[in-house]
This record gives structure tokens, sequence and C-alpha cells, in this order.
């Protein structure tokens, strides 16, 4: 027999250097260069994401970013996507909270032609009336698909029915059937005018570039780019109700999928180190309290895993599991039970050394890509993260200890004020989920 | 494309061993497989080889149930496996310096795994597996389309009749004696392919492969590889209608094809990009963009060795389109493909997509490795990764539309439409 084998010392590895520049317009123009690699990654963000819109007019922000790829002034769609992936390009557009984003990777021998095609596309889009009809009854085509669909449908009636009704991260960011009925291409150019505009925007570029000639080349596409943003909407999420259960009826369903949780904390809050520790001990790698008990011993699921969403404002803690129907209640009071404890005591050294150590180890393993490395410097542009963020990441995650842990699990896991949401078969469940004493019981219909 | 650097190794028990030396992150892929699939599975034991999978994460002789996740991911790596119809891969990409645990973990089960299995244990990744196929078939909105297809495209004697998670029925029958009988026959090194790609040193990683590897005894008494023999086509046009939990309708065309590493399958991987990838793809802009028939559309072709392959492509109905009129659009394009061929433009456009994805594909190391393995495993010819994107570009507009002709035809097709169920009632 071999004893198990001690490993040498660490190459070091550190964050790739990167200039920040801005533009005499107000683009943040960040630049990453990575002299050994044959791809280019360009990411345009722009504060245009979903916390923008109106709330009468949810999905607006989603349906500009996606109306931007389908042509130009100068080209239309077919021409767009034919112009585009004929040179390999294969551009994305799309839309979160708290941003919208462009861009794609591609062989460092077109960053020049896909900055161009990318400049086109932000600043003279098309906005074509029948483009942006058949994008909105895609996404109304897609509300139904979700329906039918156990998991989306869990997600999406978790988000609804944990914050308080006024709350927009509680609707659907991609709109919801009311609000995109009234939705007109109008609407996505006023949008378009008055979020699209360099002084809420960034571009990273990272990979195969000489960072004098990339300046350059953004500043001859992007420089002539006019306007002004409108500061950051303030969201104050708020929870809807304390601890209940919401089952959401699929009849025939042979798994529940369960949604557990709470609020959680903003991108910006002095716990998030800690949170993430905490958070990936629970439920967020393989070796996880959720999952080890959950999956490894009780075998109820493929995977139980749970996670904050931190956005400009807190987003959701949620833990979450896909379990056999006639295990549902024993998996709930398990999953709870897990959220309980972590609260209870702190975790062992040993235990927090794994995952803190983890966290730590696969940090060059996150940045293997171009595209790797220009989403990470998204957070830094989007959240104004200080600069040297990714540089004192691994010392950060390495001070936090099993009292920190156990002080934020005390704060931000909540079990008493958590909503159990779970879609699955009601004539299954109903009765043995009212006499299971988890809270109050609603059962609602899916569509 | 720059090359990727290969070198080959054997150890004396058969372990063939391919090296790929990339030392610009200080970051290393293991990468194993087992030249064992579904396919190798036999009847009343299908899902077996997927079950198995599983119980290797479950401890080996020196490994505790859990650690091999939880060394890895101390050391800061990442790990899976995966089983498909042809093999069953195993994988882990951490931190240069601790290429040895990986090579260490690999070697111990391939070694030792029995003493470790308990039935607990069995009994315990049985339910996960079976919950795993709720998950993605049976729970799943047109989650059984792959398992139907195969079951109808594959004659019931093939060993791609069923699919690789098998039937609930078959689980609850695994015993350890098929875990013992399992690992016995196929999880010997002369069964196996292990590439290291990364940042590592050539002749330390032989020296540590020699340690771990070199001492597991061969199976002198390999199977003979199962009989894929097929007809090249099905003979007639099929046609199932499946009413499922679903909102709009799904058409499901599948044909027989020649296997993966034959030049007719080169040609229909083309053809595959030319008619659903990208928003300038023929399908897309027809039925998506154009006549607004469809939701979505997705063509591609499976890569396996075995007697034939599969030409698949779906489309989504757009509400209040019949199934009828997507089926008949969506055979109109492809006709008008196999008919006047592709344009200069469209093999253009397929090539240069396809460059880009590929070179951002290997821009993982776990990538290159697992390629490697693959190339390997099914053709003995890791250099395959390196002759990739020459042999697609090989394919001319004649070769696209010979293909289609021999293969996409409605004597050799598979309709599988999936309906809402309450319109189907």
């Amino acid at each position: 027999m071999i004893a198990r084998p001690i490993a040498g010392a660490p190459r070091p590895y550190r964050f790739p250097d990167f200039e920040q520049h801005r533009l005499a317009n107000g683009l943040g123009v960040w630049l990453v260069p990575l002299p050994d690699r044959e791809l280019v990654s360009i990411h345009l963000l722009t504060d245009a994401g979903a916390a923008a819109e109106d709330e009468a007019q949810a999905g607006i922000a989603a349906l500009t970013a996606q109306l931007l790829v389908t042509g130009t002034r100068r080209l239309d769609a077919a021409d767009f996507a034919e112009t585009t992936e004929r040179l390999g390009i294969d551009v994305g557009s799309e839309s979160s909270w708290d941003s919208a984003r462009a861009g794609f990777t591609a062989l460092g021998s077109k960053l020049d032609d896909g900055l161009t095609l990318l400049a086109e596309m932000i600043l003279t889009p098309r906005l074509d009336p029948k483009e942006f009809d058949r994008l909105r009854s895609e996404r109304l085509n897609d509300i139904l698909q979700a329906r039918a669909d156990p998991g989306r449908l869990a997600d999406e009636s978790f988000l609804r029915e944990v914050f308080a009704a006024d709350v927009p991260y509680g609707r659907l960011s991609a709109g919801t059937p009311e609000t995109l009925e009234a939705l007109s291409v109008e609407d996505a150019s006023a949008f378009h005018a008055t979020h699209y505009a360099p002084s809420v925007a960034d571009i990273v570029i990272s990979g195969a570039i000489d960072p004098s000639r990339t300046l350059a080349a953004v500043e001859r596409h992007l420089g002539g780019w006019e306007g002004t943003g409108p500061g950051h909407r303030t969201i104050e999420p708020r929870q809807r109700g304390g601890r209940r259960v919401v089952l959401v009826d699929r009849p025939g369903s042979v798994q529940s999928e369960l949604r557990v949780g709470h609020l959680g904390i903003h991108r910006g809050d002095a716990r998030y180190f800690p949170a993430m520790v905490m958070a990936a001990l629970l439920g967020g790698v393989f070796g996880s309290r959720l999952n080890l008990r959950l999956r490894e011993e009780l075998g109820y699921t493929y995977g139980a895993r749970a996670a904050f969403d931190p956005r400009r404002a807190p987003g959701p803690f949620t833990a979450s599991a896909a379990v056999q129907t006639e295990v549902t209640v024993d998996a709930i009071r398990e999953l709870i039970g897990q959220l309980e404890r972590i609260r209870e005591a702190a975790p062992t050294e040993d235990e927090l050394a794994e995952v803190r150590d983890f966290l730590i180890g696969v940090f060059p393993l996150r940045f293997e890509t171009t595209g790797g490395i220009a989403g990470a410097i998204e957070p830094l542009a989007v959240y104004d993260l200080p600069a040297d963020w990714w540089h004192t990441y691994r010392d950060r995650l390495e001070a936090v200890g099993t009292a920190e842990v156990h002080a934020v699990a005390r704060e931000l896991v909540r079990p008493d004020e958590a909503l159990i949401l779970l879609t699955g078969d009601a004539a299954k469940l109903r009765t043995e989920l009212e006499e299971a004493d988890l809270g109050p019981v609603q059962v609602v219909s899916a569509s | 494309m720059p090359q990727i650097p290969i070198e080959r190794r054997s150890l004396d028990n058969g372990l063939r061993v391919v090296l790929s030396r990339d030392p610009r992150a200080p970051l290393v892929a293991v990468n194993l497989w087992y030249d064992v699939g579904s396919k190798h599975e036999k009847p009343g034991k299908t899902g077996f080889a997927h079950l198995f999978e599983h119980m290797m994460f479950q401890g080996s002789a020196n490994v505790e149930k859990g650690q091999h996740f939880s060394l890895i991911q101390a050391a800061g790596g990442t790990l899976n496996a995966s089983t498909w119809l042809d093999r069953t891969n195993y994988f882990e990409t951490l931190p240069g310096h601790e290429l040895e645990l990986a090579l260490w973990l690999e070697a111990d089960r391939m070694a030792s795994l029995l003493p470790a299995m308990t039935q607990e244990k069995l009994d315990n990744q049985r339910d996960v597996v079976k919950n795993e196929r709720r998950w993605s078939v049976d729970n799943q909105p047109y989650g059984s389309w792959d398992e139907r297809m195969q079951a109808l495209v594959y004659p019931e004697a093939h060993p791609y009749h069923h699919s690789t998670i098998g039937s609930m029925e078959d689980l609850s029958a695994a015993s350890l004696e098929d875990v013992g009988e399992f690992f016995s026959t196929y999880y010997a090194p002369n069964n196996a392919v292990l590439t290291v790609a990364g940042d590592f040193e050539t002749d330390a990683a032989m020296t540590m492969i020699e340690r771990h590897f070199g001492p597991i005894p061969p199976n002198q008494e390999l199977p003979p590889p199962p009989d894929m023999s097929i007809e090249p086509l099905l003979g007639q046009e099929l046609r199932e209608t499946v009413p499922d939990q679903v909102s709009l309708p799904r058409v499901y065309l599948a044909h027989r094809t020649p296997p993966f590493g034959t030049d007719a399958f080169d040609a229909l991987d083309v053809a595959a990009d030319i008619l659903g990838s990208g928003r300038a793809s023929r399908l897309y802009a027809a039925l998506v963009r154009t006549q607004r028939l469809a939701q979505d559309v997705s063509v591609f072709v499976f890569p396996i060795v075995g007697g034939a392959s599969m030409f698949v492509l779906w489309v989504t109905a757009r509400p209040g389109v019949t199934t009828e009129a997507l089926e008949s659009a969506t055979l109109a394009e492809i006709d008008r493909l196999a008919t006047h061929g592709p344009t200069d433009a469209d093999l253009e456009r397929v090539r240069n997509l396809h460059a880009a994805h590929f070179a951002g594909g290997l821009e993982r190391i776990s990538e290159r490795a697992d390629r490697l393995s693959m190339y390997t495993c099914l053709f003995d010819e890791p250099e395959r990764i390196n002759s990739e994107l020459e042999r697609r570009e090989a394919v001319d507009a004649g070769r696209v539309m010979d293909a289609l002709r021999d293969s996409v035809r409605p004597d050799n097709r598979l309709v599988l439409t999936f309906v809402p169920a309450e319109a189907a009632s």
C-alpha cells in the first residue's frame, strides 16, 4: 500500500494585472492583457438591468438587451447575424437585475472587427418593430414553458412569494404576461435612449490584446458615444410574511422541488466573505452539510444546496433540492434541521478549513479562460468594488474563522422566518404537509 | 490554431497514458476514460454502468466514503465523472503541485474498490441515481426524448437500444455481486486511458503514474467488445406521439447515420451547424425569425462509435402552430440544403464559428484532457485533437449534400412528437 502523497510547494498565482481607463464621455475601460492567449473576450456592461425599469414596464430591460443583436441601422437582423457569425463572432446580449451585458469571445485576430460591430450595435441599434414583436412573443412562450418545468416553476414561485408584493425582486425580471402585453418597440427605444449611456457603462477586454492599441480602438469606436444615464434606482427588499408553507400544485409530479429561504445580503455587505464561506459549508460544495445529509446519507435527492444571491440590494438566500415525492415532508424537516444546526454551534476548525481551502485553492481555476477573467472584472465595474478586490480576495477568505462563521449563520440564516415553497403533487402532499406543523400551508395552482 | 502537445506512453499492465504539458497556469487536469459504458450492460442491468460510476465515489481500500471529494476540494480542485453510451470518465482539475493526490485517489479505486463496498452504500447510491432519473427524465418536460429515441432508432438487441440512465426496475435489481463482477471485468488498467494535461514535469509525472498505477494487475480476460452491427438505415419512417406535461408541442426527428469518426459523420456535423447553429443558421432564420413557426431549434449528431450514430433535430412549436406545419417546414429546409447544397457563406460561417468554439473549449485543460482521452479510448489516436479542425474544414458542399441524401431521408426517420397531455386526451 502506498500512503497518501504529500503535496509539494504550490506555484504562486496572481490574478492578472489590468489597466483601468476612463474616456472623456465617462465610459470605463478595463483592459486585461494576457499575452499567451489566442482568444479575446469583450464584455460591454451598462446600468440597464431590470432594476432600472419601471414596474409597469417589467421586461423592457431584458427585451431591449435581446433586441440589440437583431440588427443595426446598417444591417438588418439577417445581415447582422450573417456578418458576425462569418467572422466567428457569436454575440450575446442579456440583462440581469443590476446590469445589461453585450459581448463575445472570439479569436484575437477578430478584435477590431468585433469591436466595430459591438459599437454599431450599441450606438445605432435597428430597434426593428418586427423583431421586437417576435422577441416579446418568444418571451411569452417561455413563460408558458417555465410553468411546465418544475425547477423553473419553483424558482419563480419562490421569488414571487418571498418578497413583499411591491418589491421588484419578486416579479420576473424578464417580464410578466401582463407587462409584456403592454410593451412596444417605442418603449425599448426610450429605454435604450435613457439607460444605454457611456456615463453608466464599462467595457472589459481580456485576452490577446495590446493595451495601448486596444485603448485607441475603444476610443475610436466608442469615444463618440454620448449621453448621461440616471443613477441607480433604490430597491428596498422586504419579506412577505413569516414562516409558512406554499405548495404549488403540479399534479403527477414524482419529485417535489423544494426552495426554502428568506432575504439574504447585498453585494456590498461587510459580512460578504464569512457569508460566502458559511453558505459553501452549508450547501455550496459536494461535501456540504446539506448534500451529505440529504444525498449521501438519506438518498432523498440527486443534490441539495444553499446560496446567497447578492445584488445591489439584498437578494434571496435559498436552500434547494429536488426530492422524491414520498419523502417530501421528511426532506423539509432535514433541510430545516441543517439551517438550525448551523446556527446552534460553530463548525469545527477542520470542517471550516476544508471549505475555506477549497475556495482559496480553486482561485486560479476560476480564471482559466479569457471569458472567466473578463467576468471577474464585472463586479468591480458594476458594484464599484476596490480595484485590489481579487488581489486581496484569498487573504480575506483566509481570515474567516469558526466564530465568525457561527456569527453570520446566527444573523443570516433564519429558519423561523423561512418561506418553505415547493412544487409537487398536492393530492399526495397536502394532508401530510398540513399535519406536519411546519407553518401555515397554502396550496396554489401552477398556472 | 496552435498544436496541442502530445506524448504517449504505456505501462506494462496496459494502461495507456497521454501527457500534454502546458505550464501557462499552475493547474493540472487528470482524466481517466474507462472503455465501458451503457452499451456494455447486460439485459436486465440497464443503468448499471452509471450506478457503478456513483459507487466509485463511495471509498476504496485507503479512502473513506466521501473522502475522494473532500481531499480534492480541500486541495483547491474540482472533480466529477460521467457515464455515456460508449464510456465512463473520471476527472479532476487541481493546482499542479497536487497532481499526485489525484493520481493516488484514481489508482486506489482502480486497484481496490471492492473492499470498501457495502450494501448500505449501494442502497444509498441507488436512491440517489433514481432521484437523478426522476429529476432529469421523469419529472422533466420532454425528459424521455432520449430514451424513447434510442429505443426506436436501435433494434432491441442492439447495445444502444437503451439509454444510460436505465430503468427504475433494473436499478432496483442491481446487487453487490453485480458491482463486484463489473469492477473485476472492466475496471482494469488495460481497459483505461489516463491523460494528464497542464502544469507538470514529464519525468516526475511518469514516475508518479508508475508508482501508483504500475502495480495494478491487468484483466487478462477482457471480454470482446459488444456486437454493434446494425443495418445502416431504419428502412421505414417511424412515428410516435407522446402526451407529456409540456406547454408547447415539440417535434424530434432522428436518423441513423454512420458513426463518429467517419467522413460522413464529419459532413453531418457540418450540416447540423449549417441548419441549427447560430442566428444565421438555416432553420433559425426560416422557422424562428422569418416564418415564426418555432420557439427554438436544435440540430446535432451523437459522437458515438458503435455501428450507427444519430442525426437529431428538434423544433418547438409556437402556440397555434400545428406539429404537421412545423415538421413540413423543417423538412423543406433540410431538402433545400440537400438539393442545392450549402453556399460558400454557409461553409465560412460554420467554419469560423466552430473554430472559435473549439478554441474556447480548449482554453480549459480539463476539456483538452477529456478530448485526448476520448480520441485515445475510441480511436487509439490522441493526435486527432490536432486534426479535428482540418477534418471539418475538408468538408465541402458536395459532401454535405451526399451525407444528407444518404442519411437524412424519409425511410430512415423517426418522428417523435411531444404534445401537451391535456390536449391529447
